[in-house]
């Protein structure tokens, strides 16, 4: 150990002591996602000395994430987060190691990845990748320290730890519609507390000290400033196998009902295109195409007959959530040609500035 | 008496987060989760149900008793 000074504090805990620093200083964390949660989990890991630390994301810093994500500077507005993150870091510990991924975790790289850490922070706004971490933390047996917000509710829990229940004996049904915070709203503490909540299960995990949520589930909220945990149990019929894996994330045509704007952008001008935005009137940016209706997602039901069934429509909202749940909604009532727009109003934007009106 | 707990979207569907129901024949909880979504038109949200504390099937039999505190947790997305 360099300098065992910068952890005097912690080390006279009876709990953690030279020993405990020794195990902090071996262990390799990842976490995914560097926004709000992930603004809360790393300054925290590495302060305490957790040796090396994998940070993973491919956003860029946004002026509307500094209210939250609070280890970015206003002026790294437009930087990538992980570049940020692992600059932060290292000026407040410089003797640890931090590995920065500017990338997606993808089905492809997951699995590899998580080979070489020991323990796998969720801290993603997503919930198919939440499924996806698990996933490949079952197969690859790491524990998933889970974390998500909706509005002033938090969760927690630690998932595959020691064989234990996974994401899927809590959640069994896949639900990618989830409202994430650009959609929702929230606010920083929510994210900053739920966030220290995780940073404090991989801590405990590394000590092995006190009680590891594992087979529990925490949900914190900060408005009544009640915490609740909750029971469940592993269900082994929901264990997946290496083709499964395969199946579900490395196949193609599992995103078939999903287009990136990029792809599209030359069909902005087409007249049989229609753009249809389904977030209600005062959302922003505004997205004005040629070609364009707005009908926020619930009234899309009873307006279905503004719409024709053979046209070919792109549905966005603001970050891709809602326009899937509309997609589904016309493909339901036999609308053949329509597809949401990956990423929503806020992927649009960049691709569009000089078409919108902020 | 029982007490029902919601939680996240779908408190949002309830527009409360708790409220107390009382039944005068035996409830199973299948039955009392398809009372609620009649009531409250749950459609696409997904939750598990905990009663007293713990996670269990939705298309359990399990019998309701006085003072028995059921909770709707839909999955969270944000971070």
């Amino acid at each position: 150990m360099k300098d065992s000074t910068r952890y005097n504090r912690q080390i006279i805990l009876p709990e953690i002591g030279e020993e405990g620093q020794y195990e902090l200083s071996k262990a390799k964390v990842l976490v995914i996602g560097a926004g709000g949660l992930g603004a809360a989990i790393l300054p925290y890991l590495a302060a305490a000395g957790v040796g090396e630390i994998g940070i993973m994301d491919d956003d860029a810093i946004e002026i509307s994430n500094l209210h939250r994500q609070v280890i970015y500077k206003t002026s790294a507005v437009g930087k990538s987060k992980v570049d940020q993150a692992k600059l932060m870091i290292s000026e407040l510990n410089p003797e640890i190691k931090v590995i920065a991924f500017s990338e997606k975790l993808s089905g492809k790289n997951a699995l590899s990845l998580f080979e070489k850490y020991d323990i796998i922070v969720d801290a993603t706004d997503n919930i198919s990748i939440k499924y996806l971490i698990n996933d490949a933390c079952l197969l690859v047996n790491k524990p998933m320290v889970y974390g998500s917000v909706f509005r002033f509710q938090g969760q927690v829990s630690v998932f595959n730890y020691q064989n234990g229940p996974t994401y899927r004996c809590l959640y069994p049904d896949e639900n990618k519609n989830a409202l994430n915070c650009e959609d929702a709203g929230v606010i920083g503490v929510t994210v900053g507390m739920i966030g220290m909540l995780q940073a404090n299960e991989v801590l405990k995990i590394i000590l092995g000290i006190g009680n590891v949520l594992s087979g529990k589930i925490l949900v914190y909220d900060i408005l009544n400033s009640e915490q609740q945990k909750y029971d469940f149990e592993k269900n082994a019929n929901l264990e997946i196998t290496k083709e499964d894996f395969e199946r579900q994330y490395n196949s193609e045509g599992n995103q078939i009902h999903e287009v990136q704007f990029d792809a599209i952008l030359n069909e902005i001008e087409n007249d049989e295109i229609l753009f249809l935005d389904v977030r209600n009137r005062d959302e922003s940016p505004k997205i004005n195409l040629k070609n364009q209706i707005q009908i926020p997602l619930m009234h899309l039901e009873n307006e279905i007959e503004k719409l024709h069934k053979n046209q070919r429509i792109y549905i966005f909202c603001q970050s891709g959530i809602r326009s899937k749940i509309a997609t589904e909604l016309l493909q339901k009532h036999q609308f053949k040609k329509v597809k949401s727009i990956s990423g929503g109003a806020l992927a649009m934007k960049n691709l569009l500035k000089e078409k919108i009106s902020i | 008496m029982i007490e029902v707990k919601y939680f996240g979207a779908v408190a949002e569907k309830t527009k409360c987060e708790f409220e107390k129901l009382s039944f005068s024949e035996e409830l199973s909880l299948q039955k009392l989760l398809q009372d609620l979504n009649e009531k409250y038109e749950f459609e696409s949200l997904t939750f598990s149900v905990a009663v007293n504390q713990k996670i269990v099937s939705k298309i359990s039999d399990y019998t309701l008793q006085t003072s028995d505190i059921v909770a709707l947790l839909p999955p969270f997305a944000g971070g």
